[in-house]
């Protein structure tokens, strides 16, 4: 196989998540002395863009997004290291988690899915998070974005809670907040001083996408 | 209350019935239910059960014999006694949409107050095809958060005399229910027969979390009913076939009942069902679908067959505004709730987007489907009298009926009235304004509200239970 047909399968198995043959393909790819940034930038990124698009346009259902998402974390397990090593940037990261005192997470893992698909790192803390927890795995993941999720406007508040404690610890500013979840609004969001709020999965995953961009470009390198 | 005297529709053969109690076995024998809370733990471990952690292995023999302690039908009595309810058997209880953070009103879209609350309480009260003021009817969040369950609960029990549904969110405010219906009930009545009923929901899949299960403690300790309710949307929190989540759905709610008797052996119990499906496209729910609706058929020859009273339905849809689909998906899943003879009815009015929303107008659309269904499901009586043959007589061949005396005793009663809908000539209706049914229905629960009357309540009854929110609400630090 060239390196053009490696990047060109990489690409169609990553858009129908075959999990198994794109790690053989990056594996191989490496072996053959194929850069991991090409990998990534070249099949692995527009292929996950061509599965987006086809989520927004009602062509790919969810479970096609979930599998097209798990197979470029595969690859990405195998590819971060090296591209670590490379200084190369990366989409970002995310830690993501339900709310103290709130047990729902089929919004937040339906977003954990969007984010993985658009080549994110998500961290998930799971449900039940208490502020103290969002505060430890910022400081160890570091990663551009924390997301809380809440079901209940009676766990809402614990989104301020939770901005109050990365106050607290010194590291509001070195993050992105956002928050989502069925009660949740644009104007509740501003309220309790969030950077970002979206209304569902993909629209969380562009924002994200843009909010990082911003401070990217805010912040000389 | 509506008593269904028609058939029911079953839908399930026997094999299939019995493939269904096969399929609840093994998830609870093999896979285990999760319980997150110590209490209920304990309750199953002394009672022989295999504890993992936090999972319970079940053994299904003994969760039916759990089970069958359970009432096969009881009464909830009311502030009001002529508005206390029979669940189960052919009654069929009807209670307003329930735990909306949004309200509709008109074209606007809101965060829901207690003011909202006040008024949907109010419709619930004023209109007789509901037979429960509801609980949560919408979150009002303009009050503080730990001591809005006393508002809740004081508001249902002073602006109706109808049976009402507890706080469920922590066990102090399940505790707070019970002690104000005490004040207003007596203890010892409450323990004769109840006059709460809550709502606890599994977090489905196989795991119920600590806060519903400390309510469902609470209230099973003071002999109070809850409608344990797997929460099931096919894709998931269960898998994408209905007879996979009819078994998951036994499974969970049966292992919750089988709890709450081993707490409090006879204490009465609804077997819950909140099923419907996933959009795999989008990952949104759906509802008012054709797979609910099926689930919901089979649901209720399930209940049948393990002897327990149930819940599901509502006039349930997807809908963000009152339209044709909120209406047709609200038909959809009220119709099989009547055909499969539900015993009590959540959501039956005012639910929109998918139950973000409690919505005015469609209070009122719902409440007209109720009505329609409620006389559609009345026994057809067959009779001499009712073939008229006299009217026949009167009128003869080529006649007309509009002035017989068979239609002249009876035409002000003989057809059912629409409260909502518009049966006028295209030019009388432009005339009065071109009101579609939202813009109709509108008016009527603004009408409605005018003419509403508060139930009376003794004064000092009312003031000890003011007094008690007051003490609470202080403790609580709001």
């Amino acid at each position: 196989m060239t390196h053009e047909e490696i990047i060109q399968k990489l690409y169609d198995d990553t858009l129908v998540g075959n999990a198994p043959e794109v790690r053989d393909l990056v594996e191989r790819g490496l072996a053959d002395g194929l850069e991991p940034e090409k990998m990534l930038y070249e099949a692995l990124i527009p292929s996950l863009e061509e599965v987006g698009a086809r989520f927004e346009r009602g062509d790919f259902f969810v479970p096609e997004m979930l599998i097209a998402a798990r197979a470029m974390q595969g690859a990405l397990d195998i590819l971060r290291p090296l591209l670590a090593d490379t200084g190369a940037e990366t989409i970002g990261t995310f830690v993501m988690g339900t709310v103290k005192g709130d047990v729902h997470d089929i919004g937040k893992n339906l977003v954990d899915i969007m984010l993985e698909g658009a080549g994110f790192t998500v961290h998930d803390l799971g449900v039940n998070v208490a502020p103290e927890t969002f505060v430890e795995q910022v400081q160890e993941h570091r990663p551009e974005i924390v997301g809380f999720s809440a079901f209940l406007t009676t766990t809402m508040p614990m989104f301020k809670a939770n901005i109050n404690a990365l106050e607290k610890a010194g590291i509001r500013d070195d993050v992105i907040v956002m928050v989502g979840g069925a009660p949740v609004t644009q104007e509740y969001a501003d309220a309790v001083g969030a950077d970002g709020y979206a209304a569902d999965a993909s629209t969380a995953v562009r924002l994200a996408k843009d909010l990082i961009a911003r401070r990217r470009a805010a912040v000389p390198a | 209350v509506l008593i269904n005297r028609l058939p029911r529709y079953d839908i399930l053969s026997e094999e299939a019935v019995a493939t269904l109690d096969k399929g609840w076995r093994r998830i609870v024998s093999e896979l285990g239910i999760e319980f997150l809370h110590d209490d209920a733990l304990d309750a199953f471990r002394r009672a022989g059960m295999a504890v993992e952690d936090t999972k319970v292995i079940l053994d299904p023999d003994f969760v039916l014999e759990q089970v069958a302690k359970a009432p096969r039908a009881f009464d909830l009595q009311a502030r009001n006694p002529a508005r206390s309810v029979h669940i189960g058997g052919d009654h069929m209880v009807f209670s307003p949409v329930y735990g909306c953070p949004f309200v509709r009103d008109g074209l606007e879209r809101r965060d829901a107050t207690l003011a909202d609350f006040r008024n949907l309480a109010r419709l619930a009260q004023a209109f007789p095809q509901l037979d429960s003021v509801g609980g949560t009817i919408c979150e009002p969040n303009d009050v503080p958060l730990d001591s809005r369950h006393l508002d809740m609960v004081f508001n249902l029990m002073t602006l109706s005399d109808k049976p009402f549904m507890g706080s469920v969110t922590s066990g102090p405010n399940a505790a707070d229910t019970i002690a104000m219906a005490e004040i207003v009930f007596g203890r010892e009545s409450i323990e004769q027969t109840p006059c709460v009923i809550s709502l606890i929901n599994v977090n489905s899949p196989l795991r119920y979390d600590d806060r519903m299960l400390a309510a469902l403690l609470e209230y099973a300790r003071a002999n109070q009913p809850t409608i344990v309710t797997p929460f099931l949307l096919m894709g998931a929190m269960s898998p994408v076939s209905v007879p996979a989540a009819l078994a998951q759905q036994l499974a969970e709610a049966l292992a919750g009942i089988a709890l709450v008797q081993l707490i409090r052996p006879g204490c009465p119990v609804v077997l819950g069902s909140f099923l419907s499906n996933t959009d795999m496209q989008s990952g949104s729910p759906s509802f008012g679908t054709p797979e609910s609706a099926v689930g919901l058929l089979c649901t209720g020859q399930m209940a049948r067959h393990f002897g327990l009273p149930w819940r599901s339905g509502g006039g349930l849809t997807a809908s963000q505004a009152v339209d044709a689909q909120a209406a047709y998906e609200a038909m959809m899943t009220m119709l099989p709730t009547m055909l499969a003879g539900t015993n009590y009815v959540m959501h039956a009015a005012g639910w929109l987007e998918s139950g973000l929303v409690s919505c005015f107008e469609k209070f009122i659309v719902d409440v007209e489907i109720l009505r329609m269904l409620e006389h559609e499901f009345t026994p057809l009586e067959v009779t001499e009298e009712t073939l008229a043959f006299s009217a026949h007589e009167e009128v003869g061949a080529g006649g007309h009926f509009l002035g017989a005396v068979h239609t002249l005793e009876r035409f002000r009663e003989c057809f059912y009235r629409p409260l909502l809908s518009s049966t006028a000539n295209y030019e009388r209706w432009r005339r009065d304004g071109g009101k579609d049914a939202a813009a109709r229905a509108s008016e009527i629960y603004r009408r409605t509200l005018e003419e509403y009357v508060e139930p009376e309540m003794d004064a000092d009854l009312r003031a000890e239970l003011k007094a008690y929110v007051d003490r609470r609400r202080k403790e609580l630090g709001d």
